[in-house]
């Protein structure tokens, strides 16, 4: 049987988990010094590939890769049918309402306008509250859209909040925590669960704990 | 102008030569072992209202069907789902029909999936649904018929069984809104062992939500309902496991037990299941080919109640399995030629040869010599010349039956 194939998002996450997997003394020489490869043996039993975050989910959809590590952020607004068996606790940071400083985004009952990069994200949040938005999709900076005018408030991936300051902008209310997690291919892990839930225990056991 | 008239539209294709041939031969296979099982076809209209597919517990997307309106401008579907036109059909169309129905199709369903997916819009499916029987005998039966169809396509499968009971009468004691009902379902669907934990800690440590919380990582051989055994369950809650635990013994006994999978974490959005449910996966790496399950309130909402026990097959995976096995197309056995003059008699030698099972084109060349090319080209050994008497070349390479050199 082929080994295991897992898919990395490329970036800050790639490298945690490379650690991850060095402190559960996997041999990872290979994702240090790539070369021209794209395929990288992790040991004998498991094989790495690097892609955009996305792209991890579309691999593990259509069953070329069994495993991949994506950030919760990437799952919550592409969504699919996968398992999501491991949060990996590292790529921490938080989804959130933020709007100009001093500004009461609740009052007034005219529809508000929300400017984000997470359109499916933003929508599912405000339909939990029975709240009518008009989302625009906005693909850089959305920091620029309430500045411009375009929008009343924004819900972004917040990490320290020090961007949001700079742009006179406030934190609302959090939308929702994310972090990276170990995603499975549900057939894999029906049919290889011994080796998936080996490896994923001994990743476990080397998680950090929560800061 | 964007001209389209060369393309197809998005997650639909042209199924060509090798592939149709493996589509046909998986599907002539499945339809003898239903035929021979007792089981007659159905075919259910490519067009039916939206509403049919709304019902409580229908389970699909209103996104995910293809729509369209009548000269009424009342709202249709593609057809993208083969069980709730059956029951739909049986009770509406079979009333005091002698049960159990035993229904099979061969149909093909239609989904708009999102954009660039790589998803197929369009699936052909063969399945049966056994209605008006419940218990362990209808379960056995239609779970045979499914290993008989995938034994005819592979001898690398599993199969999987879950039961749809247990999760329903855990979730029903906790005494939650359906809303967090379904929160906790879709949780377990996706094995998301810490989203689980934080949606069931604030209902304390009943011993229902510790059953629940156990549900996804429940998968594996036998040993999991001795697991979920040990957890002590009373009353009904043990119901579907002893259930299960029969029906494991049963098939075991059927020389199963290395190709058996149980997932007591099988909850899928189709809560139509309200018993067993099973499926099917081939292949070292597993792709889903079949899913089933008994469904036991479902025709009530057409008005004839009755239990009903069914599964489906995805046809296009079952077919790309099947091509690979399959032997190539070679050329024909034999080129007809008519010589100028000689086409009418060329085509009655057609008529003779292909009646004795012998595969033959008719050449379509003026010259002997053009036909001779052509064989040659297409793989074919021997060519019959029909002129004022009968005359075969043999162009070598495989061997043939004698074809008899006799006048007309």
């Amino acid at each position: 049987m082929r080994p295991l194939r897992i898919a990395l998002t490329k970036g800050r996450l790639e490298s945690s988990t490379v650690k991850l997997m060095e402190r559960a003394g996997m041999d990872c020489t290979a994702l240090h010094d790539k070369g021209r490869r794209l395929i990288l043996p992790v040991g004998d039993s498991l094989e790495a590939v690097l892609a955009k975050a996305g792209d991890v989910i579309t691999y593990l959809e259509h069953g070329v890769c069994d495993l991949g590590v994506v950030g919760k952020d990437v799952i919550m607004e592409r969504g699919g049918s996968f398992f999501e068996i491991l949060d990996l606790g590292f790529g921490r940071c938080r989804f959130a309402l933020a709007a100009p400083e001093g500004t009461d985004f609740y009052r007034g009952y005219q529809g508000k306008t929300i400017a984000t990069k997470y359109p499916h994200v933003a929508r599912r949040f405000f339909q939990g509250k029975d709240m009518d938005v008009r989302v625009i999709k906005i693909e850089g900076s959305v920091e620029l859209a309430p500045l411009l005018g375009l929008a009343d408030g924004i819900v972004d991936l917040v990490e320290t909040g020090a961007t949001l300051r700079e742009n006179g902008l406030a934190i609302v209310e959090p939308v929702a925590e994310v972090s990276a997690r170990l995603i499975v291919n549900a057939p894999s892990l029906k049919l290889r669960k011994g080796e998936i839930e080996k490896l994923a225990a001994r990743w476990e056991t080397c998680l950090k704990p929560a800061q | 102008m964007k001209q389209y008239n060369k393309f197809v539209p998005e997650g639909v294709r042209d199924i060509l030569l090798d592939e149709c041939r493996a589509r046909r031969e998986a599907q002539r296979r499945f339809s003898e072992i239903f035929t021979r099982r007792g089981y007659q076809e159905v075919m259910t209209p490519g067009l039916e209202f939206y509403d049919l597919f709304t019902l409580p517990g229908a389970a699909l997307r209103q996104r995910e069907m293809y729509k369209s309106t009548d000269c009424a401008g009342r709202l249709l579907v593609f057809r993208p789902d083969s069980t709730l036109p059956i029951a739909r059909m049986a009770a509406a169309r079979l009333q005091g029909h002698r049960l159990p129905l035993r229904l099979f199709y061969s149909q093909t369903v239609y989904r708009s999936w999102p954009e660039l997916s790589g998803k197929s819009h369009e699936s052909p499916q063969m399945g049966v649904e056994l209605l008006g029987a419940s218990g362990i005998r209808a379960d056995l039966e239609v779970i045979c018929t499914a290993v008989e169809c995938l034994r005819a396509i592979t001898q690398d499968f599993h199969l999987e069984l879950g039961h749809a009971g247990l999760f329903q009468l855990l979730v029903s004691r906790l005494e939650i809104s359906p809303e967090q009902q379904e929160e906790i379902r879709a949780t377990i669907e996706a094995k998301n062992y810490g989203a689980l934990g934080e949606l069931l800690d604030p209902l304390g440590d009943r011993p229902e939500a510790e059953a629940i919380r156990r549900l996804p990582r429940l998968f594996g051989g036998e040993e999991v309902l001795a697991q979920a055994e040990s957890w002590g369950l009373k009353g009904e809650g043990v119901q579907p496991l002893d259930y299960l635990r029969e029906l494991y013994g049963a098939l075991k006994q059927l020389g199963l037990g290395h190709r058996l999978m149980v997932d007591l974490g099988l909850v899928q959005r189709n809560d139509y299941y309200t018993g067993i449910v099973f499926g099917g996966y081939v292949g070292g790496s597993g792709s889903q080919v079949l899913t089933g399950g008994r469904y036991d309130r479902l025709c009530g909402k057409f008005g004839q109640p009755m239990p009903a026990v069914g599964f489906g097959m995805d046809m296009g995976s079952v077919a790309g399995l099947l091509e690979d096995q399959l032997p190539p197309v070679g050329g024909a056995d034999v080129l007809v030629h008519g010589e100028k003059g000689q086409e009418i008699t060329a085509q009655r030698e057609m008529m003779r040869l292909t009646a004795m099972g012998l595969r033959c084109e008719s050449s379509v060349w003026e010259s002997q010599a053009e036909a001779e090319a052509y064989a040659k080209e297409a793989g074919i050994s021997q060519i019959i010349v029909v002129g004022e008497t009968l005359k075969t070349i043999d162009l070598g390479g495989k061997d043939h039956e004698a074809v008899e050199n006799c006048p007309h």
